[in-house]
């Protein structure tokens, strides 16, 4: 039984963590351990490009809507996946920051142009069984899974008005990459695949740098090392994963390419593969 | 066929937006910065009880016609309790963080009904645009420290326990607004080398720059460390002061500018 403990002006509750600063270092590291729970593990997070897929309409999106329909039919995989913005978001920022908006601000207004990616995606998954999710249906993942239902989740994170100040520059540096990398990582998921419009990820934007070169299969600390300037996913969800326990492998791959993305689901190393602890 | 990217022309263009983009004309403008942002230490005030809370709701009911005052809650004993099951289960950052929301709800609640009487009002992250209004009909809007990343806390090295607790939720709240400086109502005279409460005698620090605050790497801070590290590069908080609500007076004196306990500026 929990007691409760005074005598100093203050009343707590008795546990290893009573009268403690959070802030002490010596303190934080007595709540560590090697382990973590993996809430929510196989489950696949599969990431559906904004500017690279949605922007493009019709023609990249239906064939892949029918490829995701098909690929959970014939692999059963369980899935969620998510959506990014495009150019609205980019249009969006653009106009916030003539107007001076403050980086919270801009960090407020952007999922809203992912949203309506989400809905345009289930118009085309909806007879498959897909479902836009809320964010405060989190807990119902479970319940989606296994009725065999296909959920849209919400992949900008909520820092919303909270946005910490940027390192660099005034834009908000937690987008819909980080957000979903952070959405499968506190459930314990370990794979990641983002599909975009080139064939993974390069040491220079490929459509700028015809030269660029490719990554093929390559660790995170490596990649870490040199990581490109212009990368296809965010700075922040790099770091993030650094010092993440779960996610061991995310996967970039051509959604314009007929079959990666099956390939993939099935545990092929096409497009780029990032791997974090595979040599450790 | 795959189709053309249908882009919309902008100043970012087709950029990843990965990666800094150079040139941009940025003039931010603050959107309240007349706002006062103030939080209310949980183990420091709220586990204290009536003896420590009254004498401050008494300054900021008498304080509340003159100053905009947006109060923060934190966490306290409470929160302590649920980190460290939440350890002891072994469950990721952004559980503890989720979970970690709760205490300081809660603790707004109790400030809202004790400060309804002077027109406190308990208010969601999602009702921060509706502050001016607030405002404009006298009321003590009462929130969460926390900020709302909950379960996209990131995960830290060498800690479970969330970096963004209620320090920083009340200081990123300050900056959002535009206000100059956000204020800390702790139950220490400010900040020191050291925890007082385990080493007596240890110094006090009234004043330092976040840079040399950073450099100087104390094994313990009275503020939340993310709180100095982005004090280095806000574009408007630029100084969070740091007070003792157990003495009478300082947090009126602190309303009025004055440098009482301790100021962390950017530099």
């Amino acid at each position: 039984m929990s007691k409760l403990v005074t005598g100093d002006g203050r009343t707590h509750i008795d546990s290893p963590l009573m009268r403690e600063s959070l802030v002490d270092r010596r303190v934080l590291a007595r709540t560590d351990s090697p382990g973590e729970r993996a809430i929510l593990p196989h489950v696949v997070l599969v990431s559906v490009g904004g500017q690279s897929i949605f922007d493009r309409g019709r023609a990249a999106l239906v064939p892949l809507a029918e490829e995701i329909a098909q690929a959970r039919k014939t692999l059963g995989t369980r899935m969620i996946i998510g959506v990014g913005g495009g150019t609205r978001v980019r249009h969006t920022i653009s106009v916030a920051l003539d107007l001076g908006l403050p980086t919270g601000g801009m960090a407020q207004l952007v999922g809203a142009m992912e949203e309506c990616n989400a809905i345009f995606l289930n118009t085309l998954l909806a007879q498959h069984g897909s479902i836009t999710m809320p964010r405060d249906h989190f807990w119902e993942l479970p319940l989606y899974l296994d009725s065999g239902i296909l959920p849209i989740v919400i992949s900008i994170p909520p820092y919303h008005f909270w946005e910490p100040p940027p390192e660099q520059g005034p834009l908000p540096a937690h987008g819909s990459d980080f957000g979903l990398f952070m959405h499968a990582e506190v459930l314990g998921m370990e794979k990641i695949i983002f599909v975009k419009d080139e064939d993974g990820l390069y040491d220079a934007d490929p459509k700028k740098h015809p030269g660029a070169r490719r990554y093929g299969v390559i660790e995170l600390d490596e990649l870490l090392a040199e990581l490109p300037d212009e990368t296809i996913l965010d700075r922040a969800l790099f770091r993030a994963w650094s010092a993440a326990r779960h996610v061991k492998r995310v996967q970039i791959v051509n959604g314009l390419v007929s079959g990666q993305l099956t390939a993939a689901l099935a545990g092929e190393d096409v497009g780029t593969v990032i791997l974090k602890g595979a040599r450790a | 066929m795959t189709g053309d990217r249908k882009s919309l022309d902008s100043s970012l263009g087709t950029s990843s937006m990965t990666s800094a983009v150079a040139g941009l004309d940025y003039q931010p403008v603050a959107m309240m910065p007349e706002v006062v942002v103030l939080k209310i230490g949980g183990q420091s005030i709220m586990d204290r009880g009536r003896k420590a809370l009254f004498p401050i709701l008494e300054e900021i009911a008498a304080a509340k016609d003159r100053f905009k005052l947006l109060i923060g809650a934190g966490g306290g004993t409470r929160a302590r309790h649920i980190y460290s099951i939440g350890s002891d289960l072994e469950l990721p950052t952004g559980i503890l963080a989720a979970t970690g929301s709760f205490v300081p709800m809660q603790n707004a609640r109790m400030l809202q009904m004790l400060l309804a009487r002077h027109g406190g009002i308990f208010i969601l992250h999602d009702d921060f645009e509706k502050l001016p209004l607030y405002f404009r009909l006298g009321c003590i809007p009462i929130m969460t420290g926390m900020p709302p990343f909950r379960y996209w806390e990131k995960p830290g090295e060498g800690s479970r326990i969330p970096a963004h607790r209620t320090d920083a939720g009340v200081f990123l709240s300050a900056e959002v607004l535009g206000a100059r400086r956000c204020l800390f109502v702790k139950d220490e005279d400010g900040l020191y080398e050291d925890d007082p409460k385990k080493r007596p005698g240890t110094p006090l620090i009234p004043r330092i720059s976040a840079s040399e605050l950073l450099a100087r790497d104390l094994p313990d801070l009275i503020l939340e460390r993310v709180v100095v590290e982005y004090l280095t590069r806000s574009r408007f908080c630029t100084e969070v002061q740091i007070i003792n609500g157990l003495k009478r007076g300082l947090l009126t004196r602190a309303l009025e500018g004055e440098d009482v306990g301790t100021i962390i500026y950017q530099g």
